[in-house]
């Protein structure tokens, strides 16, 4: 993770703020910080949304392309998350600095959406065992500002929403199959996200914990639980991080609350994307790339 | 003002890729009408007040067709009196995709400046551009752009003007009532001609609609063809195999098909099974079983009379399939299920009148054999009568005999010599226009002077005696030679080539004319030329007492035509006499005279028999075509005589060294650019393409060995009969029909063992000696100058696949010119008969099975000589014995070659079409053989008939 260099009587500060439920931000434990969302912003891809998170931008491409169907689910389109940390965003990612926060944000993103209910795959397959669509989702770390993982897995989702997979239909022919493409650009398949998981990152500072922790909150901490939430509260996924030990009672603790905040932040997500899909081509591009 | 335009694109691997464009829509795009104010531009193409004669639309108006109007009735659209059209961007873009050829004469109509048809560009207007809206068809949201434009236009003109009007032209009944609600003025093509004054001719050129419901009858009479989508289906799984369409010459109801990509031939037989396909057409194949496997009736059959279109052509097919064709003949038949490219162009022809005085549906009979007829329907049948007219296919629906179509154009009256060359010429695809303004811009100025510059990079060799030796009455000299004696006892002959690629500068309009040209065509009485005249009569041709740029080749060899040296290099000469070969000839016999140049023309005498003897050793055939030449009456300019051509020793003195040039050459362009140097290679045929070679020499008890050129060669020299002199050139006729094509290629698209040249038995050739007639020696020059360093490189002439792609139209425009040339003497032919009738010495060259194929060497002709025909009901019939391969008839048999004696007249029983006939007179058969013309008295002014030598 991003360290910045804090001095003992600063985290000091900042634990005693928490524990009144005041955060060196002026936000409570369960605020998250000012989130912008803007989807479609890259042309070429067949879904992309744009996420900043305080500082924090991510950048998230949806690459719908046909492939084979792994052999254990030959009913199933697949999800594939690439993690790109670009020099950009620290020094620190220069040269394969960042390889690893990529593949641990992607590990956790492949394991959160492991899970059938949250995303329909089935949707996705073409022909069963030869076909299927592949999701390639591409996150790119432009800003660090702190919670890359939840920052990460809201742009992935809206990506997903903002996503439209080509129509196809397939015609057999003894035995010879064929894959015929629709010529209307508008004849497009949407996903359904509603139940795709976002994560939750719950920081332990002192005897509480907060969400969203900004970069200072985060060197203050030694302890991070990371869950996979969906709009009704299911977990997916729950990683532990970080050197410090968790209480077992304290674990249930902040899984409740994880659960609690995930559920508003779905909510509030799904509310904003659908307005934006209904402004159309109406709304405002602010998106850099324009 | 920027937007996107997206699309989903399959690639070939199966995936979808995304595709993003960027769009840029402008404010500045102009009407392009000289009425308009506020569009500031240059020279508008629209006029003022364009002259309406439509009583539809009575005020000055411009017209808008949308794409189907122009891709269906482009043939209107070029008539003269259709003028300032506006042609959307839209239409132009959908054109190009659709049709190559339309979009072509689109384009060509748009840069004439007397028709006024402007291109207006509405996809970057920032007024007239729309996107696709969801849910709309591609073809909806392109018209719904043609109804955008034409709107805009309306509203522009009336800002400028109040009375002028936009007219949208459209078929489509959609768009028609659409563009009505918008306050557009529309009509449908037909509405609109139809309501213009003297219609009459621009009415028969409209295409016919295909309605379907054109015949009332709708009784189905071919098979459906297959859609798009399930023959591309076949065709991967090995259903269906592709292939292109080759109707028979000989029977309308056979034909074949060669498959893509395999070298197979599948026959096709019956109506039923071919099934619509024109010659040319791309089709899908279905192989049939094979124990319904036909094989070629080897009768041949023309189709006469009109039948009705709802006619019983399966009657038909079964009488030609008649029995069960034994095992042993059986070839591998097919059926057509559907058609993937039509390859329809415009056929000339002329028009057989229907029966019916009024009728207004007639036939159109193509000159080409393997065009089926057309049915056109026409108001005015009896000016068409008696005229060469062309004709385009609009379609053939299943329920229809005879394929729709409609008059394109009067050619002029048949039998007339422009007319019949005109047609010769377009029927062979050869570009026969007048050189565009644009072409003559690249032509060097008059008067001509060489320069200072000009003589530094160039060898001087003005003072040598050079001499060129040419057919008589030729004016485009492309070769002069020299010889002289070198101070160490060697001799230094030089082939001296005019140099074309000086004036003709790669890339400009001038190169492309002659790259598409490819090679000058000649017919009897006329030249097309490949580069203009300027240039092939002038600066390029190597005339005798003028300064000229050439080519050189100069070799120093010993006595025994050994090559010690070659060398090429551009050079300044001036020929000393341009001669013909009766002249050089005559020169080299003549004791008496000893100039330079005759001791030249000797010495390169003597060199050329040598190198021949040696071309010879080594394998090179020598082979026969019966060729002739006309002398034409310089007034009437009718044939009053055929001869056949003679040849001279200085003829093979001429070409002895033109090939030793050709080879040098060959040798160092392809040392120099391996990869992209322009040859020519003569494959040697298939061991069964001399099958009927084989056969006929047996019957005459010779064998001839096959297995490679010198035995060939030796074997061909060896089979003479000394009782018929003729014999070993009928043979070697009939082994000239066996050989392949030979053919330009880049050197680095096949591999070297197949560069060999089989007729000439060289291991490398190409064609460097004729740049004024053929432009694949223009590319030799070309590369050959860049190797020796006297001209720059250009990047097309050393991209192999853009070499290769020029060398396919030069093999097709090559092609095409010999058929022209073939079939400009047939026509001179022709004409020479129609006053006459006689008697001639032929030869059975085959025998077929209700014919014979009859070959007259003093006219140089093959002609088919019936035997059982349906007409004639009475007389003796004859009998077809395969085995044997002859025809019997009492005591009378008819072999190969077999001399007889036939009488030649032109059947005038059709006076539209007249045809040469061929009647027996010798060997006797009574009830079926005629009297001697001499007897018949028939006319007076037959030249006196000699015996011909051979």
């Amino acid at each position: 993770m991003v360290d910045v260099l804090l001095s003992d009587a600063e985290k000091t500060f900042i634990i005693h703020g928490i524990q009144d439920n005041l955060r060196d931000d002026g936000r409570g434990c369960e605020d998250y910080r000012h989130m912008e969302i803007e989807t479609d912003v890259v042309s070429s891809t067949s879904g992309s949304a744009k996420v900043r998170l305080a500082n924090t931008e991510i950048l998230v491409g949806v690459k719908a392309e046909l492939g084979e169907p792994s052999s254990g689910k030959p009913d199933k389109g697949r999800l594939e998350f690439f993690v790109d940390c670009s020099a950009n965003a620290t020094p620190e990612f220069e040269g394969r600095g960042g390889e690893d926060l990529a593949l641990e944000i992607s590990n956790m993103l492949t394991r959160a959406y492991d899970c059938p209910k949250c995303l329909d795959l089935g949707k996705l397959c073409v022909i069963k065992g030869q076909q299927c669509w592949v999701l390639y989702v591409d996150i790119l770390l432009l800003e660090c500002g702190g919670n890359l993982f939840d920052a990460a897995s809201v742009a992935v989702k809206a990506a997903l929403y903002n996503t439209c997979i080509p129509t196809v239909t397939v015609s057999q022919d003894e035995g010879h199959v064929d894959i015929e493409l629709s010529d209307d650009p508008f004849d497009v398949q949407h996903l359904d996200v509603t139940s795709a998981p976002c994560i939750v990152t719950l920081s332990k500072i002192g005897h509480s914990h907060v969400v969203d922790a900004s970069q200072k909150e985060e060197a203050c901490c030694l302890a991070r639980l990371m869950m996979g939430v969906t709009e009704k509260g299911t977990v997916t996924a729950l990683k532990k991080e970080g050197s410090g030990s968790l209480d077992p009672s304290s674990v249930e603790e902040m899984m409740e609350t994880g659960k609690r905040v995930g559920q508003a932040l779905n909510k509030s997500l799904m509310e904003v994307l659908c307005l934006e899909e209904q402004k159309g081509k109406k709304k405002e591009k602010t998106g850099f790339l324009r | 003002m920027l937007t996107n335009k997206i699309f989903l694109k399959k690639t070939k691997k199966g995936g979808v890729m995304k595709i993003v464009r960027e769009h840029y829509l402008r404010d500045d795009i102009t009407c392009g009408t000289e009425i308009c104010a506020f569009c500031n531009q240059k020279s508008p193409c629209l006029q003022e007040n364009p002259s309406s004669r439509s009583g539809l639309v009575t005020t000055s108006h411009y017209l808008l067709p949308d794409t189907n109007v122009v891709l269906h009735q482009i043939d209107v659209l070029e008539d003269s009196s259709i003028q300032n059209v506006i042609i959307l961007q839209t239409v132009l873009d959908e054109v190009r995709h659709r049709s190559a050829p339309a979009h072509r004469r689109l384009k060509d109509m748009i840069s004439n400046p007397d028709k006024h048809f402007y291109s207006f560009c509405n996809e970057f207007n920032k007024d007239t551009y729309i996107e696709r809206l969801r849910g709309e068809k591609s073809n909806d949201r392109n018209d719904r752009a043609i109804r955008q434009a034409a709107k805009w236009y309306a509203d522009h003109l009336k800002k400028c003007d109040g009375n002028l009007k936009v007219v949208l032209l459209t078929n489509d009944a959609d768009n028609k009532s659409k563009a009505k609600d918008m306050g557009l003025e529309a009509y449908t093509i037909y509405e609109y001609v139809k309501s213009l004054k003297d219609a009459g001719l621009l009415m028969d050129r409209l295409s016919v609609p295909d309605t379907g419901l054109a015949v009332e009858d709708n009784r189905v009479q071919f098979p459906e063809h297959l859609p798009l989508l399930e023959i591309q289906r076949g065709i991967k799984s090995g259903k269906y195999l592709q292939g292109t369409f080759q109707a028979s010459r000989e029977n309308y109801m056979e034909a074949n098909v060669s498959v893509h990509n395999d070298d197979r031939m599948i026959f096709i037989q019956g109506h039923m099974n071919l099934n619509r396909a024109v010659q040319d057409d791309v089709v899908a194949i279905e192989m049939l079983k094979e124990c319904d496997w036909g094989c070629p009736s080897s009768l041949v059959m023309e189709e006469t009379e009109e039948k009705p279109d709802d006619a019983d052509i399966e009657g038909e097919d079964l009488k030609l399939k008649r029995n069960k064709v034994p095992k042993e003949q059986r070839q591998p038949s097919a059926r057509v299920v559907g058609i993937i490219k039509r390859n329809w162009r415009q056929y000339c022809g002329i028009l057989q009148q229907s029966a019916l005085k009024e009728a207004t549906r007639h036939l159109f009979v193509p000159a080409e054999k393997r065009i089926p007829k057309i049915r056109i329907e026409t108001r005015q049948a009896n000016v068409l009568a008696g005229q060469r007219i062309v004709v385009a296919i609009d379609s053939w629906p299943k329920n229809s005999r005879y394929p729709h179509g409609h008059f394109v154009r009067m050619l002029g009256n048949v039998g007339d010599r422009e007319t019949e060359n005109e047609v010769l010429l377009l029927e062979h695809d050869v570009p026969h226009n007048n050189f565009s303004d644009s072409v003559l811009s690249f032509l060097p100025k008059m008067p001509w002077i060489i320069t200072e510059e000009d003589m530094k990079r160039r060898r001087d060799l003005r003072h040598l005696y050079i001499c060129s030796v040419d057919p008589p009455g030729c004016t485009d000299i492309d070769d002069a030679l020299h010889y002289r004696e070198l101070e160490n006892g060697n001799i230094e002959v030089g082939v001296h080539i005019a140099d074309v690629s000086h004036f003709i500068r790669p890339g400009n309009a001038l190169d492309k004319e002659a790259a598409n040209r490819g090679t000058t065509v000649y017919l009897v009485d006329m030249r097309i030329d490949m580069v203009p005249d300027l240039l092939s009569s002038n600066l390029c041709s190597l005339r005798s007492n003028v300064e000229r740029f050439a080519f050189s080749v100069l070799w120093e060899m010993n006595h025994d035509a050994e090559i010690i040296k070659t060398e090429f290099t551009k050079s300044i000469i001036n020929s000393k006499a341009s001669l013909t070969y009766a002249e050089a000839q005559m020169r080299i016999d003549d004791k008496g005279k000893n100039d330079p140049l005759t001791l030249g023309l000797r010495g390169l005498n003597r060199l050329a028999k040598i190198l021949k003897r040696k071309r010879t050793e080594n394998g090179a055939l020598t082979l026969a075509s019966p060729e002739i030449r006309f002398h034409i009456d310089s007034e009437t300019h009718d044939p009053i005589d055929v001869q056949s051509k003679q040849l001279l020793e200085t003829n093979s003195m001429v070409e002895e060294f033109m090939l030793l040039a050709n080879i040098s050459t060959a040798q160092k362009i392809y040392e120099e650019f391996p990869n992209c140097a322009v040859l020519r290679r003569h494959p040697s045929p298939p061991p069964s393409n001399f099958d009927p070679l084989l056969k006929a020499a047996l019957s005459k008890g010779f064998s001839i060995t096959v297995s490679s050129g010198k035995e060939l060669a030796d074997s061909l020299d060896k089979a003479v009969l000394p009782e018929d002199q003729y014999f070993n050139t009928m043979l070697r006729i009939m082994a000239t029909r066996c050989m392949m094509q030979a053919v330009y290629f880049c050197s680095g698209t096949i591999s070297e063992s197949e560069f060999f040249h089989y007729g000439l038995a060289s291991e490398i050739y190409t064609h460097f000696t004729s740049p004024i007639r053929r432009y694949s020696d223009i590319l030799v020059h070309r590369l050959l100058a860049v190797s020796i360093g006297a001209d720059a490189s250009y990047p097309e002439l050393l991209d192999k696949y853009k070499t290769q792609s020029v060398c396919n139209n030069l093999n097709y425009r090559h092609k095409m010119a010999q058929y022209a040339g073939r079939a400009s003497v047939n026509l001179q032919t022709h004409l020479f008969f129609k006053k006459r009738v006689i008697d001639e010495e032929g030869y059975v060259l085959f025998v077929r099975k209700n014919a014979l194929q009859i070959l007259i060497p003093r006219y140089g002709l093959e002609a088919t000589l019936y035997l059982n025909t349906d007409r004639r009901k009475q007389g003796p019939t004859f009998e077809f014995d395969e085995e044997k391969n002859v025809q019997r008839c009492g005591v009378v048999t008819f072999h190969v070659f077999d001399r007889v004696i036939v009488q030649l007249s032109i059947d005038r029983s059709n006076i539209q079409h007249l045809k040469l006939k061929l009647e027996l007179v010798k060997p006797e058969v009574p009830g079926f053989s005629v009297p001697k013309a001499s007897q018949r008295d028939v006319n007076l002014d037959e030249p006196p008939t000699k015996k011909v030598k051979t």
